[in-house]
């Protein structure tokens, strides 16, 4: 019997662990991804919260076993029809492929910095995004970072901001500025770094033992306030304006490098395929599963599928279940 | 043609008498009240303009363009032109000719109010003249014109979509009473006139009525009975009219006099705002023309509405309804009495009181170092917020070679505007002052301004000895016009944003168009200049909060991608972060624009 195939929308992390499983339970993956290399956002950071662990390794041990998997990369989907037998999926290369579950794994995209101006992201020389720092943590390259003495990190720099479209929290950005504060103090030790944040979040496993470290090994100096603006004098320098809510006081300090810590939005095919499939999406922009507690990685339609981000900000390990979890949602639906 | 009674009097005429004499006596105590609430100097004003020959005459040629033939209703949408001057103008005539009849056949009757309305009952025609015939056709054309008004405004309360209104005023019951009474008077008529047409003779309208119905219509225990109704529905309107909206007929003619004196708003509900208030003749233009139309739950805070609440002297929801505009004065661009609703909330604003004072005395130790130069760039507070604008700036004027300096690099005081429109004029003032003397003891010729907000309370509210106050659009449209400013054309299409208080606020719309124009193309707005759509930001809502506003933004933001812009353009730092959040398209500041037009 020839092997059944199942289409995967998303080559993140999310879309390859869906497919190994598939192809584990005696499918043909069919997956399909937008940019030329399979992994996402993980293709793009350095070290992963709580531990450390390399991205790259847990990237090469994702995309190393993917015999049995048919995945395809730079195809945009042009058009999906829906019929009584399932879905057809056309692409721009030309092909077509048929399904009758088809699982989506869009995931995200970070809150584009230059919408919040008065921090300055493209426009002064030392403002950075978090993953403009991961980037570096990986190349050791970037003009902007010459041997900073004094750093700060904005917290949720659109998220949680409803004049930034998004009220929602992203949940992993508080772990990610824990982890890079320490890590930056690490690469430069003289350095003072502070982070300007209005909660921290940090609900996971050891991820408090995280905190601890970095104030206490690392001595990262943790304001509870907002950044108000930031300007620039003649030599570069950053003028930051905060409150610290705890002393109750406005706050000015002169900063070397600002890194702003940018939420997670949904991304751009998100918002693409909820329109193509009819997906219903929430206020935020991410998709509705048909039961948030007991079906969370099915839509409303019978053989429409979800997993990883494009349901919520998530981390990689809640990713990778999730992942698994659709895998068998959709073997079970298909043995129907 | 002669008298059919000697006495020429019939009860019928009791309602219509009643109504008339009610209603001119309301309005000669109104006219009283309204005057006597002007202050002294108001009312010499007022006075010495009526007696000044032009004025008097803009008065006469006001009045009967606005008020009979609604020349800027007809220019706005013609439709609706049409239907309020048939009835305005038509019924003006018929009133006229009726008199003029009256005083060519009866004229020893002439002095009788009732006499010229109710002519044809009272008339009997002998034989026909050429003179009879014509007033014969004149009065039956003009009722025609007003029945085919009336019919045009039954039609509207049912769609009021082919008159380009999406949505209409909601009547209050007197409005109503009104509204019916007005309708039932003029078929009322025709129907009366009908039955006497056999009598005192008609032409092309009221001859086939009585034609067609001859035996109904000959019956004289009806004729009476067709009057009263006619004489009843004139009653009636009469006496709705001061407690409906048509107690804007009698007010306008108060009005135009007034405005042409130029007088000022002083008090939300006394002298010339009260005037304007009774003007209003609850159309709903100013409905579709806010900004907060955009969602439904706030139609009801519209001006139509606010008048009406003035009217009621409901404090609680005249504040909440002032507090809770966005101060875009749209409404006013569009109103057709050009009711100064923005003066008028001020002044609602300025009276509510506040539980918590304020203190500015701390201004006083606050001594900013500003080096000397001929241009005084003033940022405002918005432009921290949008660095890429003052960036900009300091980038053209670095390339027109100006001498500048800043005036509040790294913090300075507020220009005062958010407190005037929060009504707090006297804490305002200390900034005024504090502002006035960093200003004109730099030495600057002039003041540049790159934020909308503060550019209108400069304009209004400072006087600047020697001191030319410039937005940065009028400034560097003129560098370039004098050539210091060089810039080249690329092929973006730029779409403009009025911002309300540059545009509708101070006036400017060419300036920054043409400077734009030099660096590429204008795509047009679908509204704009004068109609602009307010951005939906305003620092004039006190009340609105932000989940009220989206809808706004979104619908601000559609009307800019009207031509399918590159770019979205706005002269306010305000708008520009409003529009940011939603647009599709970049939006930029005007002066990031100007520089897509330098060498690099």
């Amino acid at each position: 019997m020839a092997k059944e195939n199942v289409v995967v929308i998303g080559g993140g992390p999310c879309g390859i662990e869906v497919a190994r499983n598939l192809r584990d339970l005696g499918y043909t993956p069919i997956l399909l991804e937008q940019q030329s290399e399979l992994g996402g956002h993980l293709r793009l950071w350095d070290r992963l919260f709580p531990e450390g662990v390399e991205a790259r390794k847990v990237l090469k041990e994702l995309t190393g076993d993917l015999k049995g998997v048919k995945w395809f990369t730079d195809v945009n989907i042009e058009s999906i029809e829906k019929s009584r037998k399932g879905y057809t999926v056309n692409v721009d290369t030309g092909m077509s492929f048929q399904t009758k579950a088809l699982v989506v794994t869009t995931g995200f995209k970070l809150f584009p910095a230059e919408n919040k101006q008065e921090y300055g992201y493209n426009i002064y020389e030392r403002v950075i995004t978090n993953a403009d720092l991961e980037q570096y943590f990986h190349t050791r390259k970037d003009p902007r970072i010459q041997n900073p003495k004094t750093i700060g990190f904005v917290h949720c720099v659109g998220s949680r901001d409803e004049k930034a479209c998004n009220r929602q929290c992203s949940k992993v950005c508080c772990a990610t500025a824990v982890k890079q504060a320490s890590e930056i103090k690490e690469l430069f030790p003289d350095a003072i770094v502070y982070c300007f944040y209005m909660d921290l979040r940090l609900f996971g496993r050891s991820y408090e033992d995280m905190y601890l470290t970095a104030q206490r090994k690392y001595g990262v100096r943790f304001i509870r306030g907002r950044v108000s603006e930031v300007s620039e004098d003649i030599d570069g320098k950053l003028f930051v304006k905060a409150e610290d809510t705890l002393l109750g006081k406005p706050m000015k300090m002169k900063l070397d490098l600002l890194v702003l810590m940018t939420g997670i939005l949904p991304g751009d095919s998100t918002k693409q395929l909820s329109e193509m499939l009819k997906i219903q999406t929430g206020e935020d922009g991410f998709f509705t599963p048909r039961d948030t507690i007991l079906e969370p990685c099915m839509a409303k339609d019978g053989g429409l599928f979800m997993a990883g981000t494009c349901t919520g900000p998530k981390t990689i390990p809640e990713t990778l279940s999730e992942a698994r979890a659709a895998a068998i949602q959709v073997h079970k639906y298909l043995s129907k | 043609m002669r008298e059919r009674f000697l006495i020429g009097f019939d009860p019928f005429v009791l309602p219509f008498l009643l109504g008339m004499a009610f209603v001119l006596t309301y309005c000669i105590i109104g006219l009283i009240r309204v005057v006597l609430q002007l202050s002294k100097a108001d009312r010499r004003k007022l006075a010495a303009s009526l007696f000044k020959p032009a004025n008097a005459w803009k008065n006469l040629r006001d009045m009967f363009c606005d008020c009979l033939i609604h020349v800027k209703l007809w220019k706005r949408n013609p439709k609706l032109g049409y239907m309020h001057s048939s009835i305005a103008f038509g019924w003006f005539m018929l009133i006229v000719f009726g008199h003029i009849e009256t005083f060519i056949f009866v004229p020893k009757k002439a002095g009788l109010f009732y006499y010229p309305i109710f002519f044809r009952y009272f008339m009997e025609m002998e034989n026909y003249s050429l003179r009879g015939s014509f007033f014969f056709f004149i009065m039956d054309f003009f009722l025609l014109i007003v029945l085919s008004g009336i019919l045009l405004a039954m039609f509207k309360r049912i769609r009021s979509r082919f008159f380009g209104m999406r949505r209409t005023t909601r009547l209050s019951i007197t409005d109503r009473i009104g509204l019916y009474s007005l309708w039932a008077i003029f078929p009322l008529r025709w129907i009366a006139e009908g039955f006497t047409a056999g009598i005192a003779g008609g032409s092309f309208m009221t001859i086939p009525i009585n034609l067609l119905l001859k035996n109904f219509m000959s019956n004289p225990e009806n004729i009476t009975v067709a009057w009263w109704l006619y004489s009843i529905a004139l009653g009636t309107f009469m006496f709705a009219l001061p407690f409906s909206r048509y107690m804007h007929i009698p007010a306008e003619i108060l009005l135009i006099p007034m405005k042409n004196a130029g007088l000022k708003v002083y008090h939300p509900r006394k002298g010339f705002a009260l005037a304007q208030i009774y003007t209003c003749p609850s159309c709903g233009v100013c409905i579709d023309a806010c900004p907060m139309s955009a969602s439904r739950q706030n139609l009801k805070d519209t001006t139509v509405y606010l008048v009406r609440q003035i009217k009621r002297n409901n404090a609680r929801r005249m504040n909440a309804m002032t507090e809770k505009c966005l101060m875009c004065g749209k409404c006013q661009e569009v109103c057709q009495i050009a009711l100064q609703s923005y003066d008028i909330r001020m002044k609602i604003r300025e009276r509510a009181t506040y539980n918590v004072g304020l203190k500015y005395d701390y201004l006083d130790s606050y001594k900013p170092e500003i080096g000397k130069a001929k241009v005084l760039y003033y940022a405002g507070c918005m432009s921290s917020l949008t660095p890429n604008t003052g960036r900009s700036i300091k980038k053209l004027l670095s390339a027109a070679r100006i001498s500048w300096t800043q005036m509040d690099e790294g913090g300075g005081v507020c220009c005062g505007r958010p407190l005037i429109l929060a009504g707090r004029r006297q804490e305002a003032a200390a900034m005024i002052e504090k502002n006035t003397s960093i200003i004109e003891s730099s030495g600057a010729q002039i003041l540049l301004v790159s934020c909308a907000i503060c550019y209108r309370v400069f304009k209004e509210e400072y006087k600047l000895k020697g001191i030319r106050v410039m937005h940065y659009t009028e400034y560097f449209n003129e560098l370039m016009e004098e050539g210091r400013l060089k810039v080249n054309r690329g092929a973006l299409r730029y779409a403009y944003h009025d911002p309300c208080d540059l545009g509708r606020g101070c006036g400017i719309y060419e300036e920054p168009r043409e400077a734009l124009s030099r660096v590429g193309i204008i795509a047009p707005a679908e509204k704009e200049r004068a109609l602009s759509v307010c951005c939906g930001g305003s620092v004039g809502s006190l009340t609105l909060d932000h989940e009220d506003r989206i809808p706004i933004t979104q619908a601000s933001v559609q009307n800019m991608l009207f031509s399918n812009p590159d770019r979205i353009v706005t002269a306010c730092p305000l708008c520009m972060k409003t529009f940011s959040r939603y647009s599709p398209v970049k939006v930029v500041d005007f002066a990031e624009a100007l520089c897509d037009g330098l060498e690099k």
